[in-house]
């Protein structure tokens, strides 16, 4: 069976910059992949390539066996991956409600649908009570759940999730948590998530991939990355054996 | 649809609306000439309001060269009409096209080239003033010394060719501002109208939500173009004499804008609203000037700069989310 995202032998310069060097994943059909590595290590290039911000210099990005480096970002959220934005970018002077509406319009087949298809991601993200309230009045959470509910209403088959937790308290955590394991499990979404919340990242990944400077340190099941010599000591830290 | 919206609509909005439809009906009955002209004025305005708020209030698309649009209509069907006889009505629908394509040719350019905010409203003044001066030179219009419209007894007109008396422009501009208010508020809460907020709030976020930019753009100003054409050709027909100098002119462009800033930018009622404010109060202006005997003719451009830099720094949202609020009708996104 072929990968749901394929990524092969992606490459992005920026002047003299190698932002992302050669780097090469594959995301199954309903898993939980997460990108690890430290700030600056080419993770939200990687994405932006991913989600169509930018055409990738060599290499290419195939989705459910179709290739879409290259293509706009609206086609590829057409195609059926929804991304967040690390900083968040909710529609400020709309409501929450018309936030997630309008990703809902997407695939629903008029407003009546999107009207309930809404509604369903606004409960199941805990944001039914504030849904007429500004998108710009929300507290920083709510603001990032918010931002996983608009990316959801379209429907996806892959969801690229940029660094949800950062920002969040713990207990937000475990809540956002719990909310991504579930749509994981029960509507079969699946997830590509960048995280430095090693607690969330070890909870929710099946599998995790480690970038350093642009390039590929180490992929595996989270026992075998946080094992492993070059990533202990590239990004968890030397002096913390684990 | 529209029974949706009706029913989404607070009772209390519907009935104030009501009550003002029926006023605006029944004005010219108690009010006398002058008065209905300076109501047709602002009906005129609150219609050409509304047109440029589906670029810039839904779409976030700031265009300061909308005299463009009303000038090729105004000129097309003056044109058609005093040159080869075809009546108004006829000459709409191509006054229409040659808006949608002169407005599909500037967003093309614009968004194609990502030409944005600041630049792409010069780039709107740009082909205003161009297409003025070329009105100035093409024969077939009058140039520079005007294009006249045969005016007929007053009673005897033709209605069908726009030729009557006051009345008719006044009820003609009511249904044109009442058509455009409805056809407005169908947009906004339509899908289309849904993805122009999006695009205005954050066309980057808008494109991860599968929309396409380009394409929500190029209707909001092709719709508004030819909204505002039609605009246009009532202003031909109201007149009678058109001059590219006036017509095509910035200030129109301007003064077109201020009513929906002043109302509220991107409400329905917004572009209505700054209508009724200022326009009494610029034609007032004018009589009262004219009346002490002082000839200044910058008086009215001073007015209104004054009452923009109010509303800029005392609500700048508009005056319509406050005054709605009063009215107790918060609840509608209108």
């Amino acid at each position: 069976m072929s990968a749901l995202l394929q990524v092969a032998g992606v490459t992005k310069r920026f002047r003299g910059l190698v932002a992302v060097a050669d780097v090469s994943l594959d995301v199954q059909q309903g898993e939980i992949f997460a990108v690890i590595g430290p700030n600056g290590a080419g993770k939200t290039t990687l994405f932006n390539i991913i989600a169509g911000v930018y055409r990738p210099d060599t290499g290419s990005v195939s989705f459910d066996g179709r290739r879409i480096d290259g293509q706009t970002q609206e086609a590829v959220c057409q195609a059926g991956i929804a991304r967040t934005f690390q900083i968040v970018r909710p529609f400020p002077a709309l409501t929450v409600f018309e936030n997630v509406l309008i990703g809902a319009l997407l695939r629903a087949p008029d407003l009546v649908a999107a009207r309930s298809i809404s509604g369903e991601t606004l409960r199941l993200l805990g944001l039914w009570e504030r849904r007429n309230q500004k998108a710009s009045a929300l507290t920083l959470p709510d603001r990032k759940c918010l931002e996983v509910a608009r990316a959801l209403a379209t429907a996806p088959r892959l969801v690229l999730l940029d660094e949800v937790m950062a920002g969040l308290r713990p207990t937000e955590t475990d809540r956002m948590v719990a909310i991504l394991r579930s749509l994981n499990r029960e509507q079969g979404v699946t997830i590509l998530l960048i995280e430095h919340v090693m607690r969330a990242v070890m909870a929710l990944a099946g599998r995790i991939h480690v970038l350093h400077h642009g390039a590929t340190i180490a992929q595996g099941t989270p026992q075998e990355v946080t094992q492993d010599p070059h990533v202990i000591e590239s990004y968890l830290g030397a002096e913390a054996p684990i | 649809m529209i029974a949706g919206l009706i029913a989404a609509t607070p009772r209390r909005a519907l009935v104030l609306l009501g009550l003002l439809l029926a006023a605006l009906i029944a004005a010219p009955l108690v009010l006398d000439r002058y008065l209905v002209s300076v109501l047709i004025l602002v009906l005129w305005f609150a219609y050409v309001g509304q047109a440029w708020n589906v670029m810039m209030g839904f779409a976030g698309l700031l265009s300061l060269g909308h005299a463009l649009y009303v000038g090729l209509g105004a000129y097309i069907t003056a044109g058609l009409f005093v040159r080869l006889g075809i009546g108004p009505l006829a000459g709409l629908p191509v006054a229409m096209a040659a808006a949608v394509a002169v407005g599909g040719a500037i967003g093309w350019l614009g968004f194609r080239f990502r030409i944005e905010g600041v630049y792409f409203a010069l780039l709107t003044i740009a082909f205003a003033e161009v297409t003025r001066i070329a009105f100035d030179h093409l024969a077939w219009t009058g140039g520079a010394a005007g294009l006249f419209l045969p005016v007929s007894a007053e009673t005897s007109g033709a209605w069908w060719n726009l030729r009557g008396g006051p009345l008719l422009f006044y009820y003609l501009a009511l249904g044109l501002a009442a058509g455009a208010f409805v056809l407005c508020a169908i947009l906004r809460h339509s899908p289309l109208g849904y993805r122009w907020l999006a695009v205005r709030e954050d066309a980057e976020a808008a494109r991860a939500l599968g929309i396409d930019v380009f394409r929500a753009r190029m209707a909001a100003v092709t719709i508004s173009a030819a909204l505002t054409s039609v605009g246009g050709v009532f202003y031909a027909f109201y007149y009678n004499n058109l001059f590219p100098g006036q017509t095509f002119d910035i200030s129109r462009s301007i003064e077109m804008i201020l009513g929906p800033i002043v109302g509220g930018l991107g409400t329905l009622f917004g572009p209505i609203l700054g209508a009724f404010i200022l326009t009494p109060l610029g034609e007032g202006l004018i009589a009262l000037t004219e009346k002490a005997g002082i000839n200044a003719p910058g008086a009215k451009a001073v007015f209104y700069g004054a009452c923009l830099m109010t509303i800029v720094t005392m609500a700048p949202n508009g005056l319509w989310p406050a005054l709605k609020k009063r009215l107790g009708i918060a609840g509608e996104e209108a």
